[in-house]
């Protein structure tokens, strides 16, 4: 039996080794940051609603106010979804017979709620409050995206918490008067200067805080 | 000339790099594309406790509401509803002429109106309330559609708040009418708080002497700068 002898060609194993230990940690960090990220994994997310509810006709077309079908977001944490009677306010009259209502007509009948899906949803260790931010200069579309051009609605912000951190922490730059709070077309960035956004912050005491508790509550 | 490992391995080695590749072209195709489904969750640390949020699922009831309807027949505290002038706009059997005791009609309260009637009201009344706001406009349309009205539409146009039998309404009829509706018009009492509710009451009657107002209704001192602006 002969001795074992590594063959020539052995010898480029080491560089190849080495280039695997250089990129490959490097791979790994980029794959976690980027693939893993909430703006991969939740920002996106657009599920199909038992009502083909078009965001694009009612807030956008008809200009009908957020606050018309959300009413409790300026009074409450939670930004409630409307009550099929609001649905039915107009649609008792206007297209009732339409094979797209068909769900809501059926819950107008049975009083039984329609199953709307939820897409944004904050993990039940983080605490939110809506009414704190648009009664003080938030709008929705600083969190909501245009969501009068949503034919459909999806998850426009990663609702992380390093995301709501960015704003936590320059509140400045997405602050509005509250008259123009459910306008989703002002752009707070453009339409306003650095001053007036900076007198906003001191007329609503904003003074956002950063300790865990403020939302790990 | 290097010598060279096995073909085999050289391939391997090949595809495999090759095969790192792929997800940063996945990801950034995921990033990309709106997805029906959510996201799956490896880790679960505390994001869904056993608890119920507003208009989350109950299994335990019947109709699956955590949030529970009041039992039929029962009162809330506070919610005996039985003040006919707060809650309906009643006094002695006719309709309110004033604000219920606790309400001031103050600039404020106004412009609260105001708010609320743009959210509110102005989809079919139109914010100068001649019946001409957006929803009302479409409707008409779908009414007067060649094909016949789609879907069983069935609209009638709203009023204008400068009808001459709607400028004779009472401040307590227009607050009963925004809470419980009126012919054609589903009632807002659900939807609009009852302050805002005299608040809209209070800001109609406003909006109807603005759009009837004559020279006379103008203060002498401002009656100048109006007549500037009207040129």
């Amino acid at each position: 039996m002969s001795r074992f002898l590594f063959p020539r060609w052995s010898n480029l194993l080491l560089p190849t080794i080495i280039l695997a230990a250089a990129t490959i940690p490097v791979y790994a960090i980029f794959f976690v940051a980027y693939g893993l990220s909430p703006k991969t994994l939740e920002v996106g997310y657009q599920p199909e609603q038992p009502v083909p509810f078009s965001h694009a006709l009612h807030a956008g077309e008809l200009g009908m106010d957020c606050r018309y079908c959300h009413t409790s977001v300026e009074k409450a944490a939670h930004a409630s979804v409307p009550a099929t009677q609001t649905c039915m306010n107009c649609h008792t009259q206007i297209r009732p017979e339409s094979p797209k209502l068909a769900k809501l007509k059926d819950s107008y009948a049975t009083g039984l709620p329609v199953e709307w899906t939820r897409i944004h949803k904050l993990p039940d260790f983080a605490f939110f409050d809506h009414s704190a931010h648009v009664n003080r200069g938030v709008g929705c579309v600083e969190c909501h995206g245009r969501v009068d051009k949503m034919e459909v609605v999806y998850q426009k912000s990663p609702l992380s918490m390093g995301w709501c951190l960015e704003c936590h922490r320059n509140p400045d730059s997405v602050l509005r008067p509250t008259g123009e709070i459910t306008n989703l077309a002002f752009d707070a960035a453009t339409e306003l200067s650095a001053e007036e956004r900076k007198a906003l912050k001191d007329k609503f005491h904003i003074n956002p805080s950063e300790d865990c508790s403020t939302c790990h509550r | 000339m290097i010598p060279m490992p096995p073909r085999w391995m050289l391939f391997t080695g090949v595809l495999a790099a090759l095969a790192l590749a792929v997800p940063p072209f996945v990801i950034a195709r995921v990033r990309a594309t709106p997805d029906p489904n959510r996201a799956v969750h490896i880790f679960f640390d505390m994001d869904f406790q056993p608890k119920f949020k507003p208009q989350t699922v109950n299994p335990l009831f019947a109709d699956g509401r955590s949030q529970r309807p009041a039992v039929l027949g029962t009162v809330a505290r506070g919610e005996d509803n039985l003040d006919t002038h707060l809650n309906d706009g009643v006094v002695n059997g006719a309709w309110a002429e004033t604000l219920p005791a606790g309400l001031e009609m103050t600039r404020e309260f106004l412009e609260r109106g105001q708010q609320r009637y743009n959210i509110h009201c102005s989809v079919c009344h139109g914010y100068a309330g001649y019946g001409d706001g957006t929803v009302n406009k479409r409707a008409m349309e779908l009414m007067s559609s060649s094909e016949g009205p789609a879907n069983g539409t069935s609209w009638v146009q709203a009023k204008s708040l400068h009808d001459p039998v709607v400028r004779e309404h009472r401040l307590g009829m227009l607050y009963n009418v925004a809470t419980n509706g009126i012919r054609n018009m589903a009632g807002y009492g659900t939807q609009i708080d009852l302050n805002d509710r005299w608040a809209i009451a209070a800001y109609v009657k406003a909006l109807q002497l603005s759009q009837n107002a004559s020279m006379q209704d103008v203060p002498p001192e401002l009656r100048d700068n109006l007549k500037k602006e009207v040129k």
